[in-house]
């Protein structure tokens, strides 16, 4: 018995939940806890400050990971073997359609959270200093996302993969001097075949979630550093003006009790050095209204984390991820679409390939990149950025109708077909 | 609330759990086991005692499948049609019954879905039998079926087919390729016939599209061949057997190859004794074929058919759409062709040819191989409609030589040329001369040339 409690209080070495101690050690003496503070702000708790759309896009991630290399177990990343495969994921592997369904939402998903997160972050001006950087690290994010549901779309092998992959590295062709060059780079080739199904896969299997994994430690760390999740901090009383108090310095008005070093006490190496960080600091006021992680954030986080899971599943039973014909090269779909999420992008080239699929995407992706050092209104007070706010909303709306035109009211020839017209698809 | 919050959690894992049950379930109980299982309670009743019945019984269910690497298929039918091979089941309801009359094409080592078509992977039956959104080979239908014979026996007659070399033959003579590409070769007005068979085009489709392509296709540029019923049904058979998944070739690595009866029927149909002699007798255009399969590797021969100029630049020997084993069949005629075969293959014509009666000859084969009697008919009487051309008619080729110079024909085969328009408002006639210049050598086009112009002197004696 001794022996037993012996090796759990060698696994597990902070003091008992119930004190105050052993909640702040929980966190900090655990490698996976410790990317939280042993005590979060209440406000940053609360639902309504961010849905927690963050936490929701990185347990999606999380979901991907676990099914996508469940996934590789059964999976051949060449033509026509791995359209063979799913078909075999379809019909003879043991819950094989309800792990596609699971990693095809889930991916879906994942695109929906993180554009989400961003306007979240937006709307409440937390890109503003002195997260500006985190603001530029998340847009990398967001593009590497696409990036991998852009690769996992080819995967199948089907036709609905083969041409809105086609579709959307054509689209990427139009950039002038580089974009033919790229598109050959990221096909091996000219047109989508075999070389493009391997360099596809490494990328979606090696390259782009390493890379999400490496961005993901820099954005939750930063996030860390500069005090938690953003806040709506101007609806926070004014913190009062008091000298900056740094722990275990002598104040005026307290008589400090100063222990001489002593042989019985160990000696970390922190520094303290003079200056002020640039991260938000928490005034005694504020110090009050935090509470422990455990078990505050941390079961909040739990209920996230489940039900996003839970959401997910219930869509993975019931919602099949769809699964068309062998691509073939030779029969091109009328219209051939790219994947939901660059269809604004193909309805802008429908109608210029040089505006629509060049100069459009890329000043949006500078401008996102570019927000937190264009913005220079200090004040994260809604009324006091109304331009700026109308201006992003002009920009999320016209994305989202031209994805929506693009999905739904484009027919054969990219002609103009509402989606309650039924259009007899090969009539000749 | 936190106490909520941890109810909640704990509530959302139950969830999770029986999602993950339910999905486990749904996995656990595919259609497939309640067929077997139905399967194994018929042969069961045949037992003789409750031992053996029980042990029957107890045969584990498992996904039956028939692996055609080669073909890249993967045939899960037998999985359900459990009694597709066992005699004794020819009375057993479907899916169970017994297929009679397969010969030696058995299930076990042929698959279903080389002949059926459907979908082989699939365990479910509607997914199986192709009546799903985005299958591509919906089953076959019944009186359709022995279309399939054709995408292995592609050449020859196939016993109990006629309808198939019979479409053949039509598809060959009517000048199709003019406007239809099969493996390669023919025009690229109308679509490439190659995946025909392949793609999941209906049969009935097919067969109303033969009697009158515009009921299906409106404003095809088709022309009405006005062909009659049991030709349109050869037709249609001989486009579901189209295909360029070498099944034959699969195939025949394990049945025998074509003898060389039926290359005797190719070197009579494909004209060879119009260039080459046997032993002799015939013309001295091209080389004696006397010995030549001694003189020549089997892949030096074949490649010499696939294309003459890659094995000898320069070799005026025409190029032919020949299967694999009509190669093979060819090859093996040589090897056994005696002078007595050419003078007997020449009994129909009364002697050798001479160098301009070959070309002609070449320029008439020419002619049909490559489909212009399509548009400008077998006798060069055109005819065919071509709506807001003027005339609006093909034109017929018989007074050639009253408008053009032989020189203006071969650069109008050359260069193609598209006919001059009556209603300069309306939609442009569907037909046109295409550019041969990248299908046709020089050569072939002077002797197309040649056989045009040998046509319009006959009709100038005749007049």
């Amino acid at each position: 018995m001794n022996l037993i409690r012996e090796i759990w209080q060698s696994i597990v070495r902070r003091d008992p939940l119930t004190t105050d101690k052993g909640k702040s050690e929980l966190v900090f003496l655990n490698v996976w806890l410790h990317i939280h503070p042993a005590k979060v702000k209440k406000e940053n708790l609360k639902f309504k400050h961010s849905f927690y759309l963050g936490f929701i896009t990185f347990f999606l991630f999380v979901i991907l990971v676990t099914t996508g290399i469940a996934l590789m177990c059964y999976y051949r990343p060449y033509p026509p073997q791995a359209y063979q495969d799913m078909k075999d994921l379809q019909f003879v592997v043991f819950m094989g359609p309800f792990l596609r369904n699971m990693h095809r939402w889930a991916a879906h998903g994942m695109v929906v959270c993180v554009f989400l997160h961003m306007c979240r972050v937006f709307y409440t001006g937390s890109y503003k200093k002195p997260r500006q950087f985190n603001w530029v690290v998340g847009v990398f994010l967001l593009l590497l996302t696409l990036g991998l549901s852009f690769t996992g779309y080819l995967l199948p092998w089907d036709q609905l993969a083969y041409w809105a992959i086609t579709v959307g590295t054509n689209i990427g062709s139009y950039a002038p001097f580089v974009g033919a060059q790229v598109r050959e780079i990221l096909l091996g080739g000219h047109t989508v075949g075999e070389a493009a199904l391997l360099r596809f896969y490494v990328l979606h299997v090696a390259v782009l979630p390493s890379f999400v994994i490496l961005l993901t430690i820099v954005h939750f760390w930063r996030v860390r550093k500069d005090g938690g999740l953003s806040r709506p901090v101007w609806k926070l009383a004014p913190p009062k003006q008091q000298p900056l108090v740094t722990i275990g310095a002598p104040v005026e008005t307290v008589a400090l009790n100063v222990t001489a070093a002593s042989k019985d006490k160990t000696y970390g190496l922190m520094e303290v050095v003079t200056g002020k960080p640039i991260f938000e600091t928490v005034t005694p006021e504020e110090e009050e209204d935090t509470v422990f992680s455990y078990p505050y954030a941390f079961v909040r986080e739990a209920v996230v984390l489940m039900a996003t899971v839970t959401t997910i599943m219930m869509m993975s039973l019931f919602l099949d991820a769809p699964l068309e014909e062998l691509a073939n090269p030779a029969k091109t779909p009328n219209p051939a679409k790219a994947p939901w999420y660059f269809l604004g992008l193909q309805e802008l080239v429908s109608h210029s390939a040089l505006l629509g699929g060049v100069v459009a995407p890329t000043l949006m992706v500078l401008a996102l990149l570019a927000i937190p050092y264009l913005d220079r209104n200090p004040s994260r007070r809604p009324v006091d950025r109304k331009l700026i706010l109308w201006l992003f909303t002009f920009f999320v709306v016209v994305n989202l109708v031209l994805i929506v035109i693009g999905t739904f009211f484009r027919g054969p020839g990219w002609a103009m077909v509402p989606p309650w017209v039924h259009v007899v698809a090969g009539a000749e | 609330m936190e106490r909520r919050l941890q109810q909640l959690f704990f509530a959302l894992s139950l969830v999770a759990l029986v999602l993950i049950l339910a999905a486990a379930w749904q996995a656990n109980t595919p259609s497939w086991k309640t067929y077997q299982r139905r399967f194994l309670m018929l042969e069961s009743q045949g037992e003789p005692n409750a031992a053996a019945k029980s042990a029957v019984l107890g045969t584990p269910l498992e996904v039956h499948q028939v692996l055609l690497p080669g073909l890249q298929r993967v045939d899960r039918c037998t999985t359900c049609h459990l009694g597709v091979d066992d005699p004794t089941m020819k009375n057993a309801p479907e899916p169970f019954r017994y297929h009679a009359g397969l010969g030696p094409h058995v299930s076990a080592r042929y698959g279903c879905t080389i002949c059926h078509g459907g979908q082989g992977l699939a365990t479910e039956k509607d997914a199986a039998h192709g009546n799903v959104q985005f299958s591509e080979t919906p089953l076959l239908a019944q009186n359709y079926i022995r279309a399939s014979c054709g995408r292995c026996h592609k050449e020859g007659d196939v016993p109990n087919v006629p309808e198939l070399a019979e479409g053949r033959h039509l598809f060959e003579t009517q000048g199709c390729r003019g406007c239809h590409k099969l493996n390669g070769v023919g025009g690229s007005i109308g679509p490439d016939l190659t995946e025909e068979g392949a793609s999941h085009r209906s049969p009935e489709w097919l067969e109303r599209h033969f009697l009158a392509p515009n009921t299906v296709s409106a404003g095809s540029a088709m022309p009405n061949f006005h062909f009659t019923k049991d030709q349109a049904r050869d037709l249609t058979y001989y486009m579901l057997s189209l295909t360029s998944e070498e099944m034959g070739t699969y195939f025949s690595s394990m049945r025998s190859i074509p003898g060389p009866g039926y290359g005797r029927q190719l070197f009579v149909e494909k004209n060879c004794i119009a260039c080459h002699a046997i032993g002799g007798v015939g013309a001295k255009t091209g080389p004696d074929l006397a010995g030549v399969t001694t003189r020549h590797s089997m892949g030096w021969l074949d490649e010499q058919l696939v294309n003459p100029e890659l094995v000898y630049p320069g070799s005026s020997m025409p190029e032919y759409d020949l299967e694999t084993n009509a190669r093979k069949a060819l090859v093996a005629f040589m090897s056994v062709a005696t002078p007595e075969d050419a003078k007997s293959i020449l009994s129909g014509r009364p002697r050798a040819l001479s160098p301009d009666e070959v070309s002609v000859e070449a320029g008439k084969q020419d002619f049909s191989r490559f489909g212009c009697v399509g548009c400008h008919g077998t006798e060069l009487q055109g005819g065919v409609a071509n709506p807001n051309a003027q005339g609006g008619e093909v034109p017929s080729l018989l007074h050639v030589s009253d408008d053009y110079t032989k020189d203006e024909v071969i650069a109008v085969i050359r260069n193609g040329r598209v006919p001059p328009i009556e209603n300069a408002s309306a939609a442009p006639p569907p037909l046109y001369m295409p550019s041969w210049k990248s299908v046709l050598s020089d050569e072939d086009i002077h002797h197309i040339a040649d056989y045009l112009w040998s046509k319009q002197q006959l009709k100038k004696e005749s007049w």
